[in-house]
């Protein structure tokens, strides 16, 4: 009781674990400074960094992009296809999310109480996932092109499934790490689980799901864009169009087409996000 | 309404409540005093069958807790004011304060509820008597502290728990609010002879508010008396036991 009499506690014998001694840690930095040394002697230095023509037309395109082309029947073609990927990528997230939704609830296994059961549902939702969005849209639409040819349901069914891949991840993980205290309190007053996400986990998980799908969503653009490469219509498609007839101007009315829907949709995404959070 | 017989709760090497035996009847307004660390919680969540003891029982109105699921029957017995009111910031007062119902409610009616709030006079009612009658719709999250601890107070008021478990319920609001909320707290407990038991820091308002303290130290009980029978002495023992806690944590 009296340990106010008693010795202090000895502070600390022998030096503090976990810590990569001095010595050793200046030797790996010896040693990748001459990998680093060695590794610049394999590169080719004779060869020119820019083909002869590159220069010039690097020129060109430059100059094109202070002349886009504005004349009005082009500008319809461009907003068409701007449109186009819209909703291509308005589409394909939508759907992301209603596929989302299921897996991500299911993954992040807050529904199941039994142990076994829970780590067989969550397992294989994770893994699910985990497959869609390993694989790259664009390989998605390259997939879905071959199998069902160049229609849109090709673009937006390739947009959705690693959307949904991402969505439904990241879904999970925030519904765990939805604070703890207010979930108690439901099932104190008699909530079953399920209840306790339809009342604690999705309310508290809102905001940041919303965020973060907006933001998926200004992806979703972009990634529609490129998609297009395949064949598949809209803004990427045109780009390479005009890109194949080395016509630069047009190219960069495509190109500015894009940073303004970017830049839309980064605005509008913000207003949702100050609402949100006020 | 409660009965404890030699409950024991260790954590690891950690006594946190030595056997412990006692009886507290329906309608019983109970203080839970002791230094931080001394059990006040563990017998607390022993209490609102959270937590199961390691030995010995504990029963709820003849019930032992480990026959209690957590759900609609033990929300029926007691229900918890958690020292952060833990409610949910993002929803409208009005769902925060139905959630009391939870345990009574299926799928279909929890899920249109949070489109059409159902059973409205009664969310309306339990707010009115706490004094925060017009903030139904108003988002949790912009309401104050002291308000959010009254709706905190409505769910529990909705739920209709025979007894009210209460963690340091003033330990975050000024003392004139302190007062306030003890009255409110203590009036709603005994329009319907609910049994309280409170967790507090704050000596003189445990003695005011309640008929019955419990102090505990390391887990062990220290006195338990009615509140008229504490005396001075009682008191100081726990200050100097406090003192020489101190001592000890040097």
């Amino acid at each position: 009781m009296t340990s106010a009499k008693a010795s202090p506690a000895p502070l600390g014998g022998g030096p503090p674990a976990g810590h990569v001694p001095i010595r050793g840690r200046g030797l790996l930095t010896l040693l990748l400074l001459g990998a680093l040394t060695w590794s610049l002697t394999t590169v080719p230095w004779g060869e020119p960094l820019v083909h002869p023509g590159g220069l010039t037309v690097l020129g060109e395109m430059l100059v094109a992009a202070l002349h886009p082309t504005v004349s009005a029947e082009f500008l319809g073609i461009a907003l068409a296809a701007s449109w186009r990927t819209v909703a291509y990528a308005t589409a394909g997230v939508s759907l992301a999310i209603l596929l989302a939704f299921p897996a991500g609830v299911l993954a992040s296994g807050v529904l199941v109480r039994h142990p076994v059961l829970r780590a067989l549902t969550s397992g294989a939702s994770r893994a699910l996932l985990g497959v869609l969005r390993a694989i790259h849209e664009l390989v998605w639409a390259l997939l879905f092109v071959a199998a069902i040819g160049l229609s849109p349901f090709a673009a937006v069914l390739a947009l959705a499934l690693p959307y949904a891949g991402i969505l439904g991840r990241i879904l999970a993980e925030i519904l765990e790490d939805v604070p703890p205290g207010p979930l108690a309190a439901l099932r104190a007053a008699g909530a079953r689980e399920w209840q306790v996400l339809l009342y604690g986990r999705l309310p508290q998980a809102f905001p940041n799901m919303v965020s973060y799908a907006l933001y998926r969503y200004e992806c979703g653009i972009r990634s529609a864009t490129i998609m297009s490469f395949v064949g598949l219509g809209g803004l990427g498609y045109q780009i390479q169009i005009s890109l194949d007839d080395l016509r630069f101007r047009e190219v960069w009315t495509f190109v500015y087409c894009l940073v303004v829907l970017v830049v839309l949709v980064d605005l509008w995404s913000g207003v949702i996000r100050r609402r949100l959070l006020a | 309404m409660f009965e404890l017989v030699d409950a024991t709760k260790r954590y690891g090497p950690l006594v946190a409540l030595a056997p412990l035996s006692l009886t507290i009847t329906a309608g019983e307004r109970l203080a839970l005093m002791g230094p931080s660390g001394s059990g006040k919680t563990t017998l607390l969540h022993l209490l609102a069958g959270v937590i199961q003891p390691d030995e010995g029982r504990v029963a709820i109105a003849g019930r032992s807790t480990e026959t209690l699921r957590p759900g609609r029957d033990l929300a029926r017995l007691v229900g918890v004011m958690a020292q952060g009111f833990d409610l949910v910031p993002s929803l409208a007062v009005v769902h925060n304060v139905l959630a009391g119902r939870l345990g009574e409610w299926g799928i279909g009616r929890s899920l249109l509820s949070l489109v059409f709030p159902r059973e409205l006079p009664l969310a309306q009612a339990a707010l009115n008597r706490v004094g925060v009658g017009t903030k139904l719709y108003e988002r949790t999250a912009r309401l104050s502290g002291g308000e959010q601890q009254r709706v905190a107070l409505a769910r529990l008021l909705v739920q209709q728990p025979r007894a009210i478990l209460a963690d340091e319920p003033v330990s975050s609001v000024d003392p004139a609010r302190a007062e306030d909320l003890l009255t409110l707290l203590v009036e709603v407990a005994a329009e319907d002879g609910r049994t309280l038991i409170a967790s507090m820091h704050a000596v003189p308002l445990a003695l005011r508010y309640f008929s019955r303290v419990i102090a505990l130290r390391h887990g062990h009980l220290v006195f338990d008396r009615a509140t008229t029978a504490v005396t001075e002495a009682d008191l100081t023992a726990l200050y100097d036991l406090r003192q020489e806690e101190a001592r000890d944590v040097r």
